[in-house]
């Protein structure tokens, strides 16, 4: 909507006299209809300042650029794409995007990170090599690729920014890995420097994808197109091309994330005797003496075993057999885990019925204990209320069985 | 719920609010970090307490939020597994007191800002969730969705925008109000239904293959005032057309008959790609246009050695060349195809057809890293609650890391 254009509504006869311009102040300026709610949208100098900027600034956010982020951050205050070189406009990036996506076939992938110390540094070089190289196979005409600050939505929020998410590619390649090869959602998360559960969240939404898909439902597809061309995406370096080989995949983020524990957030002063080792496990006691190293805490302790053995020397084949009982070992505890489970199931005595079966399990009425109001307790017992009809208790469920 | 304040985005008050209006835009863009000289600290924090709360489950009352807040925040430091296996920790304090103390210089890590993360049990809502997903275009409209029972939680109908998502749990929303929520508005005004009505009566002319002739002569006398960049469909059709006739008069020549069949091949690939322009819509143009002028530029440089000889040895397209025009035109039918199956016009839609993203979107448009989404089925999986780590908080809030602070402590006091 342009401003609109402030309109005199007072006669200049009236102005003159003060008297009746007073009784014109009281008297909002001409609304349509007198019994109308809506507050008098006069043309005030704020209301100008906003659609000034709404066309000025504002305009270049109106719209998304193809192929790229467009974020506040991105622009100075009058309105210009800071990383874009000076001949740069929207209208050509649209061409431009087009023409890449013809070449999108021989694109390549530039070396990713290694290491997880700093991976938000690593992240941002393999994505910046990676559009520089689109850029470079675009023209000289097309946008350099984002810097940090392109990333913020928030300008004024430093420690926000827009991060990448999996591109179409990438979630396929992770769905295939574990589906057809069989893959366990930890390989495949230190293959493709995703955590474990994103590496479980695409396996179950891509399995729902391919069902709509054999169901015929529509997918909701020109939002997807549009939602990923707007936000930054970790692309899919696939291994089995000829030209990306000796390349690694880029490591969207990093895997081993170690929790805070409450206990170790105070800070602790402990005299050691100078003589002494005093090792993680050892700092970890002095917090809390239930709390583990950092080594068993992280979401792949397996890599540092294994970067363990092989600093100690050990040949590949001593290795390899190492894994292979670990795997064995683990795969024993589980087996045994579903037995036990299963034999808990079979304990059961359960009466089949039409919608619902009846089970019948075992208890004993002294788990109420002494007071009769332990919550272990089983059944409704006469004179106690029901916690629901407790002041401050909510109804809301607060979980959902998968 | 409380109602809705009446002046919602004022332009008095600054308030940003959650959602993806021009408004939200303008008054982020007018934001300025805390004026903390020349006023209490009551007078900080409760204007950081204000205006954050503004922003993070304005829609919520401030008793349910008070009792949510908690002073533990979720963090995580990233680990190396190469420095855990080749040290186990006593480094840190090796040889202090021997004098070994001169060290290589040591990296500071990063600040953790885990003043960023006061609103964190708020993100866990199912509504903010929604919201966060890109599923809805404001917090308030992600609720309604909820209450109006168009998401499903692990496959069952939740009504609770209340409802606080555990790890691993999958929330998926309809995908029609999805489209509705993020895609530009239908034109409603009696104006704008004028115009649409002009420019469909001049789209149905210009298709008109009766009167074919009449209106390309218009757009060549005129050039001037259709000064777009793009060609429309119509024109691009012309061109086609011509391109074919150019194509037939080099087939009525004398040529080598392996030579006219690729020819004929390329005749029926540009026939097919003239009888799909009508369902191309904006969006392919641009594509159109390249596929255009590259196949031009490809018959250019391959005609005149047609015309001049006609021996087997240097062909009309060579090998390569009508590879490339196979798979540009293969492609140009998949993009006509897609669009005309899955974003294709269609009035009983309740938002815009053919889709396109509302207008300021893009501003706004982030998916936090607790969250993994997949678009196509509109599903998102709550994979673990927002932490901060170093340099970086996960809550996506649009002030400053002291207006946090302030609104934390406000919190903090009554505990």
């Amino acid at each position: 909507m342009p401003p609109r254009l402030r309109t005199t509504n007072v006669p200049c006869t009236l102005t003159c006299c003060p008297s009746v311009r007073s009784q014109c102040i009281t008297q909002p300026s001409r609304t349509s209809r007198q019994f109308s709610q809506t507050s008098c949208q006069q043309v005030t100098l704020r209301r100008r300042k906003f659609y000034d900027w709404l066309n000025g600034p504002g305009l270049a956010l109106k719209e998304p650029i193809p192929g790229s982020t467009n974020y506040l951050g991105a622009y100075d205050r009058y309105g210009n794409l800071v990383r874009a070189s000076p001949g740069w406009q929207r209208r050509k990036a649209g061409e431009q995007q087009g023409q890449s996506a013809e070449q999108e076939g021989e694109e390549k992938k530039e070396e990713a990170a290694e290491g997880q110390e700093s991976p938000d540094e690593l992240e941002m070089a393999a994505r910046r090599t990676e559009q520089a190289k689109k850029a470079e196979q675009a023209g000289g005409d097309a946008l350099p690729p984002e810097t940090v600050e392109d990333l913020r939505p928030f300008p004024l929020n430093k420690h926000f920014r827009s991060q990448p998410v999996l591109s179409e590619g990438l979630r396929e390649a992770i769905y295939q890995r574990v589906k057809r090869d069989g893959a366990t959602v930890s390989l495949a998360s230190v293959e493709f420097g995703v955590s474990n559960e994103r590496v479980g969240a695409v396996v179950r939404l891509k399995q729902m994808e391919k069902e709509w898909i054999a169901q015929g439902k529509t997918l909701a597809a020109p939002y997807s197109k549009a939602v990923l061309d707007m936000l930054p995406t970790t692309p899919y370096v696939d291994p089995n091309r000829p030209e990306n080989k000796g390349k690694r995949p880029i490591t969207h983020e990093p895997i081993n994330d170690l929790p805070v524990h409450a206990a170790t957030r105070q800070q602790l002063f402990v005299p050691v005797a100078e003589s002494r080792h005093f090792t993680r496990v050892d700092a970890g006691k002095a917090f809390d003496n239930t709390l583990l190293p950092a080594d068993d805490r992280i979401p792949h302790p397996e890599l540092v075993q294994a970067e363990r053995e092989l600093a100690s020397g050990l040949s590949f084949e001593e290795r390899k057999k190492l894994a292979e009982e670990r795997l064995a070992a683990e795969q024993a505890r589980k087996a045994q885990e579903e037995a036990r489970l299963k034999a808990e199931d079979a304990a059961l005595k359960k009466v089949p019925q039409r919608r619902w079966d009846f089970v019948f399990q075992d208890f004993s009425i002294e788990t109420v204990g002494k007071s009769e109001r332990s919550l272990e307790g089983v059944g409704w017992r006469y004179g106690f209320p029901h916690e629901d009809r407790k002041k401050g208790h909510v109804k809301i469920p607060t979980k959902v069985e998968a | 719920m409380p109602r809705k304040p009446p002046r919602y985005h004022s332009l008095k008050k600054i308030k940003v609010r959650a959602d993806w209006s021009r408004w939200s835009l303008y008054h982020l863009s007018q934001l300025r970090p805390p004026n903390l000289g020349a006023r209490t600290y009551f007078q900080q924090k409760w204007s950081a307490k204000s205006d954050t709360r503004a922003y993070h489950g304005e829609h919520i009352r401030e008793k349910k939020w008070k009792r949510r807040f908690t002073s533990s925040l979720p963090a995580v430091v990233p680990m190396d597994h190469k420095y855990l296996a080749r040290h186990d920790g006593s480094e840190q304090a090796a040889g202090r007191g021997a004098g070994a103390d001169a060290q290589e210089k040591t990296r500071t890590p990063q600040m953790t800002p885990y003043m960023q993360m006061t609103y964190w049990p708020m993100e866990r809502r199912l509504d903010m969730a929604i919201w966060r997903a890109l599923f809805a275009s404001s917090a308030r409209q992600a609720r309604q969705f909820v209450v109006h029972g168009l998401v499903k939680v692990n496959g069952k109908r939740m009504r609770y925008p209340g409802y606080l998502l555990n790890p691993g749990d999958l929330f998926q929303v309809d995908s029609e109000c999805v489209m509705f929520a993020t895609g530009a508005p239908k034109t409603r005004t009696a104006v704008a239904r004028q115009v649409a009505e002009e420019q469909r009566a001049a789209r149905r002319e210009a298709y008109d293959p009766n009167n074919s002739k009449k209106p390309s002569s218009e757009l060549e006398a005129l050039p001037a005032p259709t000064s777009r960049e793009e060609p429309s469909p119509t024109e691009l059709k012309k061109h086609l057309q011509t391109l074919m006739d150019d194509v037939e008069g080099v087939l009525g020549t004398e040529v080598k008959a392996k030579d006219k069949q690729k020819l004929r091949d390329f005749r029926s690939t540009i026939r097919k790609a003239i009888s799909l322009w009508k369902t191309a819509t904006a969006d392919t143009i641009a594509t159109l246009d390249n596929q255009f002028s590259f196949l031009r530029s490809a018959l250019s440089t391959a005609k005149p050695e047609a015309s001049k000889s006609s021996d087997p040895s240097t062909q009309l397209l060579s090998k390569e060349d009508t590879e490339k025009l196979k798979a540009a035109f293969d492609r140009l039918k998949e993009q006509a195809e897609y669009d005309s199956t899955w974003n294709k016009r269609d009035a009983k839609k309740p938002y815009l057809t053919p889709w396109r993203p509302r207008n300021y979107m893009s501003a706004f448009a982030f998916i936090p890293r607790y969250l993994e989404v997949n678009q196509n089925i509109c599903a998102a999986v709550y994979l673990r609650h927002p932490v901060a780590r170093p340099g970086l908080a996960e809550v996506p809030t649009p002030f400053s890391i002291e207006t946090g602070q302030l609104a934390f402590n406000w919190y903090l006091r009554r505990r």
